[in-house]
């Protein structure tokens, strides 16, 4: 079995493994309780806040742990529309944010919040003037991700913060897909979202980052964990693993992928006519493939690939099985026949060239029978 | 050597001694730490969790609602 579907989730990597086995195994303890094992535990939550604060150059302060991205997005995006206790407000998001963020933008617009979704050009990339102009007197906050979870395109984050600085607006980054993948503002940033198990570290875990001041109201009420934005005993052994896979994050293996990425895209494009590249070709993350074969459905194309062992997926996982064209994809300009034949070839820290190789060589078996069978 | 200094004022037990111990860990042996705790369970309880691994309190000052404490890691 070829794994190449990392954007979605990624192997929990042995070190992480060996980890979090150590922490169910010996380290039992509710870390708010004040006796020895309480304190062993918290020693892991500590250690783990320790590190994500540091890779997001935050303060261990600022570092809230979330049971996810969808939860981080979720409380950023309620609690920011609500951190000054008025009714109503603006949001601005991109139409090709994830659908933890543009499902609550949506949520939040039925009670009564104005929300602008800008224009991506056709590679997904936001224009920062678009942010400057849609910016207004009562938005809330600007959410963007520093890289899309489709077709990998990297943001032009910096002028995108610089523009909500100048105007005093908060900006969320959901940095699900970009966290130690990509350099991004985190600390121009209010509010950052990160996960787990996009960067080979376990599910159920995530990250808010708050900078420290900003009056963000909890969504979970209860035990006043997580400097009272998150209340709930945290999942220790997770965190400890999230902090885990942070460390093993490194720019050589970033490059390596993108090697793999890049040789990917080239030896496809070479070797299938009708090949294309959605996305950036130039400011794209290390890890991401969107590709299409004329004619070829991406759906059909994916079960194919998966017969023959080599797991790919049509986009985001959480809209994976709609029929629709990816809203991604829509959104930049893409027409629905063509949209419909993306794929997404994501590869992580267990790929390897001859995976790319056979993925190539399946990629020319299929698609050449798909078009002949038509 | 020079003092580090860590405020953990305002932090809950037992985050205040987790964050206290991490810190001395990463010390050399004889280094001192500034380490500022609030008053109440975090001066009763903290101390006592570092002397446990070694660490020793050499000194401390109320000031206050707080206290400020130099640590001397382990040799």
């Amino acid at each position: 079995m070829i794994y190449l579907d990392n954007a979605s989730t990624t192997p929990v990597a042995r070190e992480v493994v060996e980890t979090m086995l150590a922490a169910l195994r010996d380290t039992y303890g509710n870390p708010s309780s004040g006796h020895r094992a309480g304190l062993d535990a918290a020693r892991l939550l500590e250690r783990a806040r320790a590190i994500v604060a540091a890779a997001l150059q935050a303060d261990p302060d600022e570092v809230v742990f979330t049971s996810g991205g969808t939860e981080a997005n979720n409380l950023a995006l309620q609690g920011a529309v609500r951190a000054d206790g008025r009714p109503g407000g603006h949001l601005v998001v991109s139409p090709i944010e994830h659908s933890s963020v543009l499902e609550t933008a949506a949520f939040l617009e039925g009670q009564g919040v104005a929300v602008t979704r800008l224009p991506v050009d056709g590679e997904g990339r936001v224009d920062p003037d678009d942010v400057r102009r849609a910016l207004r007197p009562d938005t809330r906050l600007v959410s963007i991700a520093p890289a899309n979870h489709e077709v990998g395109t990297v943001q032009p984050v910096d002028a995108i913060a610089a523009a909500c600085a100048d105007a005093g607006i908060p900006l969320h980054l959901d940095a699900c897909q970009a966290f130690t993948r990509v350099a991004f503002p985190a600390d121009l940033a209010t509010l950052v979202s990160v996960n787990g198990h996009k960067i080979h570290g376990p599910k159920g875990v995530g990250v808010l980052r708050v900078r420290r001041g900003f009056p963000l109201p909890p969504l979970l009420h209860g035990g006043g964990q997580e400097g009272g934005l998150r209340s709930g005993t945290p999942n220790v052994p997770a965190i400890a693993g999230f902090g885990r896979a942070v460390q093993l994050a490194s720019p050589a293996e970033n490059a390596r992928q993108a090697g793999l990425r890049d040789a990917f895209l080239d030896r496809a494009q070479e070797a299938l006519p009708g090949a294309r590249v959605f996305g950036s070709r130039t400011d794209r993350l290390c890890n991401n493939a969107c590709v299409g074969f004329d004619g070829v459905p991406g759906r059909e194309l994916v079960v194919a690939l998966d017969r023959l062992g080599i797991q790919v997926s049509r986009g985001s996982a959480c809209a994976s099985g709609s029929t629709r064209p990816s809203a991604v994809l829509t959104a930049m300009g893409v027409p629905a026949t063509v949209a419909l034949t993306a794929i997404r070839v994501s590869v992580g820290r267990t790929t390897t060239m001859d995976d790319i190789e056979a993925a190539i060589a399946a990629l020319k078996r299929v698609v050449a029978s798909m078009r002949g069978g038509r | 050597m020079s003092a580090e200094r860590l405020d953990l004022r305002g932090v809950k037990c037992p985050a205040n001694a987790a964050r206290a111990l991490l810190r001395l860990e990463c010390m050399d042996a004889g280094q001192e730490l500034e380490l500022w705790l609030d008053d109440g369970e975090p001066i009763d309880s903290v101390p006592p969790s570092l002397e446990q691994e070694g660490h020793e309190i050499v000194d401390r000052d109320r000031q206050g609602m707080h206290w400020c404490l130099r640590v001397r890691a382990r040799r």
